[in-house]
């Protein structure tokens, strides 16, 4: 595949990315805002995410219906939402009709509305989300996992806290909203069917007077970690654990995928031959790597009824733990594969594509092509992934379990 | 883009739009059963089924099976519903030939007694594990209490009790009922070799034995009774309605598209800002299924308790207000806007295009190209759309509601 890929700068901050995709009619675009839950005051935790309901619901010209007709009119697939690093703006549409998007994504982060009257159903629009977890004991788990695992608030639930949301007013965050999205460190990538000089000269006509200074950086503290368990009377017993590894700019990144693929990649999978395929105990059981600026993680989860939450926690930490004793060269050769074939397929997607444009900007601050990744994976050896496992060791876990009954961790 | 098809001597057929510049391939066996072609003895069986087509043939063991995908680097799985069972796999294009030996090899299992009681215990889980997703339940019971009395009624996961009673021998009645070659349909998108599929799927299944199968289509007649599920640990209300459609067969399933996105899209519909504008509700949305020979609108809301009374108040409000006046132009316009944009996106993939042509064969023995798919999508005018509405009366709709709330 012949990959065009394009890079512009605008004098207050913003970086525009762009591919160009043949043979499709489609053009997706992603502007990240680093303007995420992370960056909450911590009185006003929950922030971001109300914001990226908020900003919706009017802009520019039009008021939330006018928006929302607009958006339906030109056919875009879009999205607000909000992460640890940044609130997102996605959407995907015909090519043809970007432009007369761009003019309303601009609207919507330059100028949103942010009115009294929208305040208060964007704020109960979240605290309903965070309510219905309860009913998702799943969800809820992966996502009180990250709160524990990662430094204090990168990993914070992105809802806040019930207390967090009510005290929340609309001027104050309206004044928080005006100085947390602003250009600096935004990025806008754009993958498909597109016309990168005229997109360029129309970002920097909608964007080049954005001017607002960001939110202020976080103070970090330490991950509170540990085992926690949420006594409930579920049908499952919902099992997560983290353990640490290297972020996305490491050059160990591609190490760490493949012990992924390895541990979790299909169905011969260890984690999926020896929890689900030789023993029956889980029907979902899994784990995967994420990762912030400066910290990373892979995350298991494994579902099981009640009877089998002790079995299926010891069979999966074993097996985390079990993989510094070796790969073998078969099943490396499927892992490179799986791993080379879904890079591949995902670049058949307008809106992976972007996605992934914006990802290695944050990450590694340069786009990667299909070939770098593809000649990355090949150069990895099953000694580089032991040496990976050895420094990031399937060890010191955060728990978090949710069930009618806690688990024994002792052994962990 | 361009779109062949034939048929074995055994019936099987293959079907393929072959489109050369994609740099993936993928590839489906469409089997016609599914929950609705189960008897109570057997709740549960087609899908129980689906997972032990995974656990090997005479050929390769269980654990074959899944190396071979992986090895392949296959983006695979299986899904059952209440009437198709699907075994597909997303490949670069170097393992086409391979992907098809491999789904046609465990499309004959051997159904290994050991095996069958190990994935018993993962079926029994999963049953676990949809009890602790509020929305999956409702649509399932709603199911149950729409279609009582027709067979789409049937519960496709089973009960834990129909599961553990099940036997080894009745899922092989089942399957030598059912799995006939005249019964399958692979169906391939992407960049495919067409000759070399009708030659590996040839090789394949060659063998497959044709017989006769049936399926009872008798007429829907929706229940529309009320029920409220009260479960005291629930924090939220789930409500879903349903009513009656056109079928998959059925002319009027563009239209009935377009009505479900006006009422109940994600955004900009009806639903969206009587309900989640307001913040009445936090979820609400209105999708059409198309079935074999039925049909159906489904709705659904989340709400807190104490606006959920309020909630299916509006809910059925937007119904019978549709019924009487049907859908603006604007509305309409918007509506092909989003569908048009959204299946071109899709198509994109060839895996996102796979279940259109698998299951338009399977139900319909057509295929449409996706230009010609969105230019019927667009022929479709308001008064058709509004005449729908009055010929399947949304109003009269079955509701289940499953939460804290003992009545609404």
């Amino acid at each position: 595949m012949d990959e065009q890929f394009h890079i512009e700068h605008l004098p207050n901050g913003v970086t525009l990315l762009g591919q160009s995709m043949k043979d499709v009619s489609s053009a997706a675009v992603t502007f990240a805002v680093p303007a995420g839950s992370a960056f909450d005051p911590a009185p006003l935790a929950g922030a971001a995410a109300v914001i990226s309901e908020w900003i919706m619901r009017g802009a520019g010209d039009r008021d939330t219906r006018a928006l929302n007709d607009a958006l339906d009119n030109l056919g875009c697939q879009h999205d607000a939402s909000v992460v640890s690093e940044f609130v997102q703006l996605s959407s995907a549409q015909l090519g043809r009709n970007l432009a007369q998007a761009m003019e309303i994504f601009a609207d919507i982060l330059l100028r949103p509305r942010l009115e009294a009257a929208t305040f208060i159903p964007a704020r109960s629009l979240i605290l309903q989300d965070l309510q219905s977890l309860d009913d998702e004991p799943a969800r809820k788990a992966v996502m009180m996992l990250r709160e524990r695992f990662y430094p204090s608030p990168l990993g914070r639930s992105i809802y806040g806290s019930v207390e967090s949301l009510e005290s929340l007013e609309a001027r104050s965050l309206e004044d928080y909203a005006r100085n947390a999205l602003g250009p600096c460190g935004t990025i806008v990538a754009v993958a498909g069917n597109i016309d990168w000089p005229a997109f360029v000269d129309q970002a920097a006509r909608l964007l080049g007077d954005w001017e607002a200074p960001g939110p202020a950086a976080p103070a970090v503290t330490a991950a509170a970690a540990g085992v926690t368990h949420i006594e409930r009377d579920s049908a499952q017993m919902h099992i997560t654990l983290g353990h640490k590894a290297c972020p996305a700019s490491d050059e160990r990144f591609y190490a760490a995928h493949l012990a992924e693929t390895v541990l979790s990649g299909g169905m011969s999978s260890r984690l999926f031959t020896h929890v689900r395929e030789e023993r029956g105990l889980a029907y979902h059981v899994s784990t995967h790597y994420h990762s912030l600026k400066g910290h990373a993680g892979m995350f298991t989860y494994a579902g099981t009824v009640p009877e089998k939450g002790q079995e299926t926690l010891d069979v999966t930490v074993r097996e985390l733990k079990r993989i510094v004793e070796g790969i073998a060269d078969d099943e490396m050769h499927r892992a490179r594969t799986q791993y080379k074939s879904a890079t591949v397929m995902a670049g058949e997607s307008t809106s992976a594509r972007a996605f992934a444009l914006a990802g290695d900007w944050y990450h590694l601050g340069r786009l990667r092509t299909l070939e770098e990744t593809i000649a990355a994976i090949d150069a990895v050896s099953i000694e580089d992934v032991l040496d990976y496992v050895r420094e990031f060791p399937a060890a010191d876990f955060t728990v978090m379990t949710i069930g009618p009954n806690a688990l024994d961790t002792s052994a962990l | 883009m361009e779109f062949k098809q034939t048929q074995l001597s055994n019936g099987l057929q293959v079907v393929g739009e072959i489109n050369p510049s994609a740099a993936s391939l993928a590839a489906g066996f469409f089997v016609r059963t599914g929950s609705r072609d189960e008897t109570p003895e057997i709740s549960g069986v087609s899908h129980f089924l689906e997972h032990m087509v995974f656990k090997g043939t005479d050929k390769r063991s269980p654990f074959d099976v899944n190396r071979d995908f992986d090895t392949m680097g296959a983006r695979y799985n299986a899904f059952t519903s209440e009437e198709s069972t699907v075994f597909y796999g997303a490949v670069v294009p170097e393992f086409q030939s391979p992907l098809i030996d491999l789904l046609g090899d465990i499309l004959r299992p051997s159904l290994r007694g050991e095996d069958f009681d190990m994935e018993k215990n993962v079926i029994l889980d999963e049953i676990a594990r949809y009890e602790d997703q509020p929305q999956f339940k409702v649509y399932e019971k709603l199911m149950g209490q729409f279609f009582r009395g027709h067979p789409l009624g049937n519960n496709v996961l089973g009960s834990p009790e129909s599961i553990r009673a099940l036997k080894r021998d009745d899922m092989q009645a089942y399957f030598d009922r059912r799995y006939s070659a005249g019964n399958v349909v692979v169906a391939a998108t992407g960049n495919i070799d067409f000759d070399l599929l009708v030659a590996d799927v040839e090789k394949a299944c060659r063998r497959w034995k044709h017989f006769e199968v049936t399926r009872d289509t008798p007429p829907v007649r929706g229940n529309t009774d009320q029920t409220v599920i009260a479960d005291a640990k629930m924090v939220h209300e789930n409500i879903a309605l349903m009513s009656a459609a056109p079928s998959s067969q059925d002319d009027d399933r563009y239209a009935a598209q377009l009505l479900a996105a006006i009422i109940g899209d994600s955004t900009g519909s009806r639903l969206y800002y009587a309900l989640i504008d307001p913040a009445i509700a936090d979820q609400a949305s209105m999708s059409f299924d198309g079935m074999d020979q039925a049909g159906a609108f489904i709705t659904f809301v989340s709400a807190r308790p104490d606006r959920a009374t309020e909630a299916l108040a509006i809910t059925r409000g937007v119904l019978a207000d549709f019924c009487k006046s049907g859908p603006s132009e604007a509305e309409l316009e918007a509506a092909k806007n989003k569908i048009a944009s959204g299946s071109t996106l899709k198509g994109e993939v060839p895996m996102g295009r796979l279940t259109s042509v698998g299951l338009g064969w399977v139900y319909r023995h057509e295929y449409v190209p996706l230009p010609e798919q969105i230019e019927r999508l667009f022929q479709v005018s308001t008064q058709e759309v509004a005449e729908l509405a009055r010929l399947y009366d949304l109003s009269a709709a079955s509701v289940l509601a499953l939460g804290p709330r003992e009545s609404l």
